[in-house]
């Protein structure tokens, strides 16, 4: 009843089903990027979660532990990617332990992505992967709506990344100081605020090197200037 | 079997698409809300449960047991969160026996979340869940698809908007016991008197590292008025066909009959009656 | 970041008569129309008493589970020669939706003027019940959403009550109510006003039994039954409460009493 018997199955043999992504939630609404730079990568996320107009939570945490040096962010629909995240935590510490060594990113990527693309008809979302490991160091993956797979130097997503792809495209430095990419993360996210209504509140970061995780925070009360304690 | 009884799918299914609707499930239209304080939490309730326009129960119970230290408030289907927290409720009692530990929150909202998720939306049951456990002082909401928040002053239900809107402007970190229960009652008065879906009474429980303390009716802001005149007929204003009268001794002729003690204490709870 | 509702207002797939499947829609069809009314809730209540009639409503508006106004009337005094209707004998009430009542009063309201200015002389509440019913069928293809009551003195002075459908079916009642409540009043009204399934207890046997004998309610009484009636549909109708307006029209003029409604 749910899904199959509507939307079209156009000439190309693709099933199209804009119903699917319109039930309940037209507004897949967020920023979310992830950046490499020299002693690893950096993710960011705004804070807003909706359900129609109404913000739901305004400080979410979209950057999500999968591993101690391998984090997600999570765009799309919150109980998709809440589901999905869970389940690849559960696997990579399974992981971790029968073989003795943390997991490369590129082994939680492709985790990611086995679910993703297995259920690509069930869920809505939006993933980017970065992690920092001992044998790559910092590495980023995007997995889009129907769960490919897309290694990347940075990458953005969700509805807010519209409107900076030509900011990152010209700030965008290959191997950045960690203070430098934190500003890039920063300055792109800001605008992916200023100008997408469904993103918003707070900025989180994550920056993963061989020192482990550390997070970041900055609020609008300070203009985003100020990193605050979390 | 465990789980649903789907054998009358295919004849709903049929009946459905011939245009015949569904029957309308009793929805509490409502306002839950929950508050961290310091040394424990706070969760509020409405009591009205409503059908389409109609209230069908002007003082119902949105506040569930999960076990002694995790209690759950619930917007929705009425018989989604009846069912949902009772079943996770017992989950918890029989892996908090084999475990030999006090049930924590974080696994009472895992629970509810992947039960939640695997039926994709159509258990309709939105909660706020909160408890004291050995780990600390928790708060959670729970969205019938499955998502999961976690935040210092949570709102559910029709009534969030009008509820969200006193903790925006009233909240303040570093709560005392009594603020928190006086600002989750006004945060429900909000939804009372602004959201039709809400009205009635504010219930609260107070979980702590102690006890809880459940307030059944803990603010009355809407009791009904005196009727200002009598409607109490006459006997034998009804018109009245037929009659037979059934003797109570050849009652057993009709009905299986068990004699139960006559004293106060065994004779079954008292039924509830609006007034 | 995205979740879903369970608020009807907002999104969220739900468990209710809007999710039939249309199943007459082509495949990937999807509806799209002018949608102008809106329901605006409120309920209204009329009783024709014998030497007065009693015309009251609540003064609630809302808009699916929001409320709008706490006080917007419904019940209006029609075709007096000022601004502020002192000398007008002719009410009505208005509900379903709002917009629509109000246009439907502003345009009785006006050629009751204009008769006056005509002929000298106010219209009768009949000849004004007729001319409502005229209003509303001109626009027989795209109605007033509106369920009118009309009330006043007839020619006898007796209590007078016309009830109308949206395009202008109407009648003259004893009593009537009309919007959301309506079918939680009209059986008590009928019970209470009309002795409706009310018998001489001990008259005689089964079909024989006598109904109890009507006789004309008193001005208090019939004050007393309008507002136990929105005092219970208060309590079981979720778009009801706020405020009680009522209109008691006699020879001596028309009084206006506001009393106060529960507000959850």
């Amino acid at each position: 009843m749910e899904f199959g018997n509507s939307g079209s199955l156009s000439e190309d043999g693709i099933h199209l089903d804009m119903d699917r992504l319109k039930k309940g939630e037209v507004n897949l609404g967020t920023s979310i990027m992830a950046v490499t730079f020299k002693d690893g990568v950096i993710l960011g996320a705004d804070s807003r979660t909706t359900t129609g107009a109404y913000i739901a939570n305004r400080v979410t945490d979209k950057l999500t532990r999968v591993h101690d040096t391998i984090w997600c962010c999570r765009s799309g629909s919150a109980a998709d990617t809440q589901a999905v995240a869970d389940i690849v935590q559960y696997q990579l510490g399974m992981f971790a332990m029968t073989n003795g060594k943390p997991p490369t990113t590129q082994t939680a990527a492709a985790i990611f992505q086995e679910i993703c693309y297995a259920n690509k008809d069930r869920l809505s979302a939006g993933l980017i992967i970065a992690g920092w490991d001992e044998r790559h160091g910092g590495q980023v993956y995007s997995i889009p709506l129907g769960g490919s797979l897309h290694k990347q130097t940075y990458a953005i997503g969700g509805s807010g990344s519209t409107y900076i792809y030509g900011y990152c495209d010209t700030h965008w430095q290959e191997g950045m100081e960690e203070k430098e990419a934190v500003e890039f993360v920063k300055e792109a996210l800001k605008e992916a605020i200023k100008w997408d209504g469904s993103s918003g509140g707070v900025i989180r970061m994550v920056v993963l090197t061989a020192k482990g995780a550390d997070r970041h925070l900055y609020l609008p009360d300070t203009d985003y200037k100020v990193r605050h304690s979390t | 079997m465990p789980g649903f009884d789907f054998s009358n799918y295919n004849r709903n299914a049929a009946l459905h698409a011939r245009g015949v609707p569904l029957p309308k499930a009793t929805s509490t239209g409502t306002t839950i809300v929950g508050c961290i304080f310091d040394g424990g939490v706070v969760i509020a309730a409405d009591t009205r449960a409503t059908s389409g326009p109609i209230v069908a129960d002007k003082n119902c119970e949105k506040l569930h047991y999960i076990s002694s230290n995790i209690w759950c408030a619930g917007a929705g289907t009425a018989a989604d969160t009846e069912f949902t927290t009772a079943l996770i409720s017992s989950q918890l009692e029989l892996h908090s026996l084999s475990t030999g530990r006090k049930p924590r929150v974080v696994t009472c909202m895992t629970l509810l979340k992947q039960h939640l998720f695997k039926y994709q939306g159509h258990i309709g049951a939105y909660l706020v869940v909160a408890g004291v456990d050995p780990t600390g002082t928790h708060l959670f909401t729970v969205h019938a698809h499955g998502s999961t928040d976690k935040l210092p002053y949570v709102t559910m239900g029709s009534g969030s908007l009008a509820a969200m809107s006193v903790f925006e402007t009233q909240w303040t970190p570093k709560l005392t016991e009594a603020d928190a229960v006086e600002l989750c009652s006004q945060a429900i008065q909000a939804g009372i008197f602004n959201d039709l879906g809400s009205g009635s009474n504010v219930d609260v429980a107070v979980i702590t590292k102690e006890k809880t303390v459940l307030k059944r009716g803990y603010v009355k802001p809407n009791e009904r008025g005196q009727k200002l005149k009598s409607y109490i007929f006459p006997k034998g204003t009804t018109a009245v066909l037929n009659e037979k009268i059934i003797r109570k001794e050849d009652l057993g002729n009709y009905v299986s009959v068990h004699e139960l003690s006559t004293t106060e204490d065994d004779a079954g709870d008292k039924m509830e009656v609006d007034a | 970041m995205a979740m879903f509702s369970q608020n009807p207002i907002m999104n969220g797939p739900n468990y209710s008569f809007s999710d039939t499947p249309k199943v007459n829609a082509p495949e990937g069809a999807r509806q799209h129309r002018f949608d102008p009314y809106t329901d605006n809730g409120g309920s209204t209540l009329a009783i024709a008493g014998k030497d007065f009639t009693i015309m009251a409503g609540d003064t609630r508006l809302t808009s699916g589970y929001s409320i709008n106004s706490r006080y917007h009337p419904k019940v209006f005094k029609i075709g007096g020669t000022t601004a502020d209707q002192k000398d007008a004998s002719i009410v009505l009430s208005v509900v379903g939706f709002a917009a629509d009542g109000e246009a439907l009063k502003e345009r009785l309201d006006a050629i009751c003027k204009m008769y006056r200015y005509r002929h000298g002389k106010a219209m009768s509440v009949k000849a004004c019940a007729q001319r409502l019913s005229t209003i509303l069928y001109q626009k027989r293809f795209f109605p007033y959403y509106t369920y009118a009551i009309l009330g006043g003195l007839d020619e006898e002075g007796n209590g007078a009550v016309y009830s109308y459908d949206p395009v202008g079916s109407y009648e003259r009642e004893q009593c009537r109510a009309g919007g959301a409540a309506a079918s939680l009043i009209m059986p008590f009204l009928d019970n209470q006003v009309n002795f409706k399934n009310q018998y001489v207890p001990g008259s005689g046997e089964g079909h024989a039994l006598q109904e109890r004998p009507r006789n004309p309610l008193s001005r208090t009484e019939v004050e007393i039954l309008v507002k136990d009636a929105f005092d219970g549909a208060v309590e079981r109708h979720i778009e009801v409460g706020d405020g009680l307006q009522m209109m008691v029209i006699t020879k001596d003029g028309i009084e206006e009493i506001l009393l106060p409604l529960k507000r959850d």
